[in-house]
């Protein structure tokens, strides 16, 4: 079927993909848009709000070395699954005071990524907070920066007090590979959890 | 009671509500006698497309317009998008569908401010929204994405 469309495909104006987003979560700093960038097929744009020069001094860049550039509102990428659908992936405003953002962007999004930065795990309660109550569901993935210690899922696991039923995968975010297989992870992981929905 | 002459106008964003004055949210249309003060806007204002028309005509659309609308355009850029480069790339922009965000991307331009400008060229019939054209499934868009995801 897809392919009748193909030839044609993405340059008409007939053919209109279903857009569908996954949430990419984390504190400040934890390379939600570095895992975005590794995977998107574009490279990733922003949606501007008012919040650049206000941030120094804000931002708590404790632990985090090295990051020139801030997330200043909304990161995204995106993957063209086939010619029906067409992935986007929002990384979340990582400072708090963009938390009322969060409600809109979780909104209809398949699943999320909670990227964890084992130097600043505490940066991402509020992320695993937020998707457990409104029943998101997710992945965390535990980014390995250079010089964190190496821990391992477990300790992230329990750390974090992440139910068994959620995944905790060990990830590099720079690299692609490692980005697609934690999105693989968290749609197999939202189709499994959808299941027992579906059938009673 | 009306606001006062610089607050006349919708921009969005940028005005403050009105002092608690029941009524509506947006002014009433401008009269003769308002021309003169309503001059005075401040230059980096990106209005939001209203300003040849009656300022409160309902824009019922920007509620329900999220990062993943998508917006084709439904005619090409003309006379009235001279001064209107922000509408002017909108719709060369969407003469292939885009997402909302995308033209908030593209246009460097507050997400909050862009939504406001499409609400307004849906309402006046520039910009349509449009659906996907092989309505999917739920399940079936996760397990396409599972397998999409797969061979990256």
């Amino acid at each position: 079927m897809a392919s009748a469309d193909s030839e044609t495909g993405r340059g008409t104006p007939e053919a209109i993909p279903q857009a569908v987003k996954i949430i990419v979560a984390g504190g400040f700093g934890a390379g939600k848009t570095t895992l975005v960038a590794s995977v998107s097929e574009i490279t990733p744009l922003s949606t501007e709000e008012v919040m650049t020069e206000a941030s120094y001094g804000v931002d708590d860049l404790g632990g985090v070395e090295s990051k020139s550039t801030t997330t200043v509102a909304l990161d995204f990428g995106r993957i063209t699954i086939n010619d029906d659908i067409v992935l986007y992936l929002f990384g979340t405003p990582g400072q708090d005071r963009f938390w009322f953002m969060w409600d809109e962007l979780a909104a209809g999004a398949l699943g999320a990524v909670v990227l964890a930065d084992t130097r600043r795990l505490d940066t991402c309660f509020h992320a695993v907070d937020f998707f457990e109550r409104q029943g998101l569901p997710f992945v965390v993935a535990v980014n390995r920066f250079d010089g964190s210690e190496p821990y391992e899922a477990a300790e992230v696991r329990e750390a974090l007090d992440i139910p068994a039923a959620v995944p905790v995968v060990m990830a590099d975010a720079r690299d692609r590979d490692s980005c697609r297989d934690v999105l693989v992870e968290l749609v197999t992981h939202v189709i499994r959890s959808r299941s027992p929905a579906m059938t009673g | 009671m009306r606001g006062d002459g610089a607050h006349a106008r919708p921009m969005v964003g940028h005005v403050p509500d009105p002092p608690s004055t029941v009524g509506p949210r947006f002014p009433e249309p401008p009269t003769a006698a308002d021309e003169e003060t309503e001059r005075f806007l401040r230059p980096y204002a990106v209005d939001a497309g209203t300003a040849d028309r009656p300022t409160d005509d309902p824009v019922e659309h920007e509620d329900d317009l999220d990062m993943l609308t998508l917006l084709v355009a439904a005619r090409l850029p003309g006379e009235r998008e001279v001064l209107r480069p922000e509408r002017e790339t909108i719709l060369l922009r969407a003469v292939r569908a885009r997402t909302l965000a995308e033209l908030a991307a593209e246009l460097r331009l507050p997400f909050s401010q862009v939504r406001s400008i499409v609400a307004h060229m849906i309402a006046d019939g520039s910009l349509q929204r449009c659906g996907p054209s092989r309505p999917l499934e739920r399940q079936d868009i996760l397990h396409a994405v599972l397998v999409g995801l797969r061979s990256l």
